[in-house]
């Protein structure tokens, strides 16, 4: 097994506060790698880190063994690395369908392969068919995740940044949202970072896992050592 | 009545010319939320260039073509070169450069083109037209500049609309975060907003010097207007900009035209009263009611 994305020693914070301390992370190609903890472990800012929404201190980001630390947002999605941030990131002022073109900025389709990857998103995701001249804003909360995943996969990534996904979904839509991620992962042989609070719904579809705490890696497993872990569970996953 | 109709006509020309103070302020506002202090200055000094390029060549239409070059060269340079600098800074460093910009283009165009009040001429006659024998108070030269605010207007919000570049600039102005993640380079995205607030105004000033004689510090009341204009419609708005500049155009023009002898000197008071009543009763502009908030 290779790792498409590997963290190695990443230091990183927010002025005088270090939110990541030496973080290692193995993200193996094809896989779900699930990062798990408490608010405020350094979740968020580790996929930050990795997309390069701010610059780590030190340490390394390899993207298919290249070191990528400390590149551009713009640069990285270029790479290959697309991060969903949290909370439903769609811009509510567009359209579905300018929302989705946003994913393609980074590749410059031409106007074939543009309407092209559009079908094709529609083919997955047929609600958002139905609403493409709507505004963004006036769609509900699953289906703002699924345009916001729609449009991250429209830049042709191989690593795939998911933020928490299921925040604030119905759990019948959760259960679509996660459905999703794994079908990505298995079908399209996408590499996954699953950042989730509810750690026993990721562990279920994830093959791997880490648990963060107070910015430090406490725990790295394949999924069922995690899950199958009491006292981790009781620790620091809750559940 | 004729008299009525010819302020108001009058008064909506100026109003464009406002609208475009305006809307250049909007393109600014909404993709950094900075007001740019400088854009009034930014105009004066295109217009310098036109006038400049107008005596060397003779050609009203070079000058014309050459200011807004000028204007886009101008709004690229000063965001490159120097408000980009204040990124991650206090949003009031911004505000200050942007003051500072303007200081340092009214004292250079002093330095350069000195202090005296230099005519600048008009693209088409500026005698009255008639209906019958009735002048309507609009000239030629009237109808160009409305037109022109118009055709510049309507292009600007079809691009917007209907380009990938427009797009971009939609983006990178409401949600920059998700623009950067989805690959947009929002840093020239941000360069290309300041051109095109920078095209704007060189046209403003064009089209108003004719009226207001030109000098370093010609442009000063025209901004203040444009401001106005800007804060009437929301700052966000491009619709808003149009409508608040045509509102403030006719106001002031009645205020001009039939408070006698004293309305000349009062226009910029009631300007400012207005600009104060506004963002007393609704600091989000007229039209802000409608629109959609960001939870």
């Amino acid at each position: 097994m290779s790792d498409a994305l590997e963290v190695d020693g990443l230091v990183a914070g927010y002025g005088e506060v270090i939110a990541l301390d030496d973080v290692h992370v193995s993200a193996e190609a094809g896989a779900i790698t699930a990062v798990l903890g408490a608010n405020g472990a350094g979740k968020t800012t580790l996929l930050r880190a990795i997309s390069g929404m701010i610059k780590p201190r030190r340490g390394r980001v390899l993207l298919d063994g290249a070191d990528m630390a400390g590149r551009s947002p713009e640069q990285m999605v270029r790479a290959g690395v697309a991060h969903v941030p949290e909370g439903q990131g769609v811009i509510a002022e567009l359209t579905v369908e300018e929302n989705l073109r946003i994913g393609m900025m980074s590749r410059r389709p031409n106007r074939a392969e543009r309407s092209a990857a559009l079908d094709e998103s529609y083919e997955r995701f047929r609600p958002l068919a139905d609403r493409r001249r709507k505004l963004a804003s006036t769609l509900s909360g699953g289906e703002r995740q699924m345009l916001v995943i729609a449009r991250a996969l429209l830049a042709r990534p191989r690593v795939l940044l998911l933020d928490e996904p299921s925040l604030g979904l119905a759990p019948r839509v959760m259960a679509q949202v996660m459905d999703l991620v794994v079908r990505l992962s298995r079908e399209q042989g996408l590499t996954i970072v699953l950042v989730e609070q509810n750690a026993r719904s990721a562990l279920a579809v994830a093959d791997h896992g880490l648990v963060l705490n107070l910015g430090r890696v406490v725990a790295a497993a394949d999924a069922p050592t995690l899950a199958a872990d009491v006292a981790l569970r009781h620790h620091y996953l809750g559940f | 009545m004729v008299e009525f109709l010819q302020f108001t006509l009058s008064g909506a020309v100026f109003g464009m010319v406002y609208a475009a103070i305006a809307l250049s302020l909007v393109l600014i506002w909404r993709g950094t939320r900075l007001l740019n202090y400088a854009q009034g200055g930014m105009a004066m000094f295109t217009t310098y260039v036109a006038i400049e390029v107008i005596y060397k060549t003779g050609s009203y239409w070079a000058g014309f073509v050459v200011a807004l070059a000028a204007g886009v060269v101008l709004g690229a340079i000063c965001e490159r070169g120097v408000v980009r600098l204040t990124t991650g800074k206090p949003p009031l460093n911004a505000v200050i450069v942007t003051i500072g910009l303007l200081i340092l283009l009214e004292g250079l165009a002093g330095i350069l083109y000195g202090g005296q009040y230099r005519s600048f001429p008009p693209a088409f006659s500026i005698i009255g037209l008639r209906v019958g024998h009735t002048p309507i108070g609009v000239s030629r030269f009237d109808v160009f500049v409305a037109a022109a605010v118009l055709v510049t207007t309507l292009a600007f919000a079809a691009a917007f609309r209907y380009t990938a570049a427009g797009l971009r600039l939609r983006a990178t102005a409401f949600n920059p975060t998700i623009a950067r993640l989805s690959g947009i380079r929002v840093a020239r995205v941000l360069t290309v907003g300041w051109a095109l607030a920078g095209l704007l105004g060189a046209l403003a000033g064009v089209l108003v010097s004719p009226s207001t004689f030109l000098y370093p510090n010609s442009m000063d009341t025209i901004f203040v207007y444009g401001f106005t204009a800007a804060v009437i419609g929301g700052l966000e708005s491009p619709v808003g900009s149009v409508v608040g500049g045509l509102l403030l155009g006719i106001v002031l023009s009645y205020v001009g035209g039939y408070l006698g002898s004293q309305g000349p000197d009062l226009t910029a008071l009631v300007a400012l009263g207005i600009l104060v009543v506004v963002l007393m009763i609704r600091p989000d502009g007229l039209f802000a009611g409608a629109r959609l908030r960001r939870v």
